[in-house]
């Protein structure tokens, strides 16, 4: 998998505009981290990040980032098997949702943790929430932005999918009290589960099927009635969620066939009538190109109309640069008081292309104006940096990841 | 929920190196591009050919853009400037060239900076990318004080200088050097002196000498000098006779103006002084009250860089404070410009509003 660089290909170089790193924390040899950032202040004023790993043995780790120049690891957890994995975390106040996806069917210990992170050293296992089934993988991503419910990408101990790759549908857990949580409602892709009488969707061909199912599921405190899914090759939907125990679909909007799938992140940008939809690259050296990002025009909901897509940084310079390369998360305006936000300044991660800042003031010419791209971290096995998942705070300090083994790049935007 | 980017602050500094023919430019740049400090510069010169670089040669990525083992990007002009930055800038952008953070240009000996500058600021392209950083003049320690008496050019480039670099000091005395600080002075009071030898200089020092963000910050308006700082008018009482004999004409007039303008106003009176005595106006730099928002604002001759809005006051001063370099205009003059135009505007609102 490690490739020759080429003139136009250095993986170890580290390239940048308009920002500058403030500091890199390898994370103590465990720098391989996954989609889930969150940030909380603690009572006595430190700012305190929670990140989820990719991949085992390690569950969560801690960083204390109050002098972002001096970040310091105060705590980092095991999982309790070596099949699960832990890749998304959300953190809501003191209150913090872990997910556990299993690479077995079946596995028990799949579902969510939910923790009381008042003393970061010290979590406090509140609850767990199983969704553990013989057709079941468990939980891919959670949204937990309200307190009150966790929106996720999860299987079901009584959901059965005619295709294995879609076991993970959209699912809302009342956690108002977060010693019990209880299902409040769920959807699924018409025709997915066995017993629909609707058909089975179509799948793309070949490399590219990689399931109907959800990833990002998101919800904003600002318009509680509507859902924002990535439902990766069924595309993007907006659903009503006004009742929970009745979801019903407002739109969708697919580019694929004849693009190559995975709709990751449908982030909506309220005041402005606009969408931007991210794509995920899960093929290396460019199999899947072009994976992108997407401005749609959602003025009218029921109607969304892609505008245009950001440009991209060269095919040429990244194709084959290492590893993946193209759009995966997008930083999401989380409502916390500690997430930078904004409606025309979007963050994306690019794997191999690394982090890049866009101004979307006009979105018909959406403009690149910042990027870091750090050198390919030591021992990398992608021969390249893999920008996993990406966070922005208040002060507007750039919090992002690698997914195999260079932990934690923070960074300033100079924009 | 809008966040208000900094678009200065993202655009990529470019310093100008200047000076008269055999001020020492070739030596100077020779040895700055060879700089440890000089990583992630791009220096655009005139004579690839003057300049020794084949021991520190890393790579050629065209017959004219080189990169050295320090990081520096060495780019000789081909054809025409415009042609050269777009193609840096296009290099750069996919990845062919590694990225830079800066450029240093060297113009040949008799430019003028105000034509760069144009070209800088009149392609939509770099003025979106590029901003002014400053203006360097080198001028020669020897011959300069002859230079200044008998070169128009020269003073001309010792004005509209943020930087004046003075060459081969090690030949000069100190009451040599003392009679050349007080010439240039005379020509331009505010630009900070340093005495060079042998091209030796700390690329630091070039840098960083213009407005980077406009985000307002305590050192935001050190760029524009100290005379704005106290309501002096000139220096030629401190300078006197002196001054005369030397300046030939060229005078520093710092204005202060306590009531707002409005943009129309602000841009009508310095368009009327650009079209009508563009050629002799040979620096501005300010903040200007307009709308009650501070507005910093530079000129090169008839070239205006886009005025640049700062997110607040930096102090709590107000006023309108402009500094102008300029041949043969007087203060009053100026003044009573910008009152009468300030006075044409109000009265056009005032009708508008009683209408």
């Amino acid at each position: 998998m490690l490739n020759t660089p080429t003139q136009n290909s250095r993986p170890d170089q580290t390239l940048s505009r308009n920002m500058t790193l403030v500091a890199h924390h390898e994370l103590g040899g465990y720098g391989g981290m996954g989609e889930g950032i969150g940030m909380q202040k603690t009572a006595d004023g430190r700012r305190i990040l929670w990140l989820a790993h990719e991949s085992g043995p390690k569950n969560f780790t801690v960083v204390d980032v109050t002098d972002p120049k001096n970040p310091k690891m105060i705590l980092q957890t095991d999982l309790q098997s070596s099949q699960l994995r832990s890749n998304s975390l959300d953190v809501c106040g003191n209150l913090m949702v872990v997910a556990y996806q299993s690479k077995v069917l079946g596995d028990k210990d799949v579902g969510f943790d939910i923790f009381d992170i008042t003393i970061p050293e010290q979590p406090k296992l509140l609850s767990h929430f199983d969704c553990s089934g013989p057709y079941s993988r468990g939980v891919h991503a959670v949204w937990f932005v309200d307190g009150k419910y966790v929106h996720m990408s999860s299987g079901a101990g009584d959901f059965q999918p005619k295709n294995p790759k879609d076991d993970q549908f959209y699912r809302i857990i009342d956690v108002s009290d977060p010693t019990k949580p209880v299902e409040a409602g769920r959807w699924w892709y018409p025709g997915t589960r066995v017993g629909d009488s609707e058909p089975e969707p179509k799948r793309l061909p070949g490399i590219f099927d990689t399931g109907f199912r959800a990833h990002n599921t998101n919800v904003f405190p600002s318009k509680p009635d509507r859902a924002y899914v990535g439902y990766i090759d069924g595309g993007a939907f907006v659903l009503d969620i006004s009742d929970k125990s009745n979801i019903k679909v407002v739109s969708k909007w697919n580019h694929s066939p004849p693009l190559n799938g995975f709709i990751h992140t449908v982030l909506p940008l309220f005041d402005r009538g606009l969408w931007v939809v991210s794509d995920e690259c899960v093929k290396d050296n460019g199999a899947d190109w072009p994976k992108l990002i997407w401005m749609i025009d959602a003025r009218d909901e029921s109607n969304p109309v892609p505008i245009g897509t950001f440009p991209m940084p060269s095919f040429e310079v990244f194709g084959k640069r290492g590893g993946r390369f193209g759009a995966h998360n997008l930083h999401e305006n989380y409502p916390s008081p500690l997430s930078f936000k904004s409606d025309t300044i979007i963050i994306g991660t690019f794997f191999n292309g690394g982090v890049r800042v866009f101004d979307i003031s006009n979105p018909y010419r959406v403009e690149e104006v910042a990027y870091y791209v750090p050198g390919a971290p030591k021992l990398c096995p992608a021969g390249a940096i893999q920008l996993n998942e990406v966070f922005v705070d208040d002060r507007n300090l750039v919090y992002t990841t690698d997914r195999f083994g260079g932990g934690l790049y923070i960074l300033e935007m100079n924009i | 929920m809008t966040f208000q980017r900094d678009l200065l602050a993202s655009k990529i500094p470019v310093t100008i190196i200047t000076g008269f023919l055999g001020a020492g430019k070739t030596t100077l740049v020779s040895k700055l591009i060879k700089h440890p400090d000089m990583n992630r510069v791009a220096v655009v010169i005139n004579e690839l050919g003057e300049i020794g670089i084949d021991n520190d040669l890393v790579s050629m990525s065209s017959e004219n853009i080189s990169l050295l083992s320090n990081g520096c990007i060495c780019c000789s002009v081909r054809t025409d400037m415009q042609e050269t930055m777009r193609e840096l800038f296009a290099k750069r952008m996919v990845g062919e060239i590694p990225e830079f953070d800066r450029i240093i240009i060297e113009t040949t000996g008799l430019a003028d900076p105000a034509p760069i500058l144009q070209t800088l600021l009149s392609d939509a392209l770099f003025e979106a990318q590029f901003r002014l950083d400053g203006l360097v003049t080198l001028v020669d320690g020897f011959n300069g004080l002859m230079q200044i008496e008998q070169q128009m050019e020269t003073c001309k480039q010792i004005a509209v200088a943020d930087l004046i670099l003075i060459t081969k000091s090690d030949l000069l005395d100190n009451s040599g050097k003392e009679a050349l600080e007080l010439a240039i002075r005379s020509l331009n009071p505010q630009a900070p002196m340093l005495f060079v030898i042998n091209g030796e200089i700390e690329p630091k020092r070039l840098m960083n000498l213009g407005l980077a963000s406009s985000r307002s910050a305590e050192k935001t308006l050190g760029f524009l000098g100290s005379l704005l700082k106290s309501n002096n008018e000139s220096t030629d009482s401190y300078l006197g006779d002196f001054a005369k004999r030397h300046n030939q004409g060229i005078k520093t007039v710092s204005l202060r103006f306590q009531d707002p303008f409005s943009w129309e106003a602000a841009s009508a009176a310095l368009e009327l002084l650009t079209n009508l005595r563009g050629s002799d106006m040979l620096r501005v730099k300010g903040i200007m009250n307009i709308d009650g928002k501070p507005v910093v604002i530079q000129g090169v001759q008839h070239i205006f860089h886009p005025p640049v809005t700062l997110d607040e006051w930096p102090t709590d001063d107000h006023d309108t404070r402009i500094v102008f370099i300029t041949k043969n205009i007087e203060a009053e003059l100026i003044k009573s410009l910008f009152n009468a135009v300030g006075a044409i505007t109000q009265n056009s609102e005032s009708i508008k509003e009683s209408n």
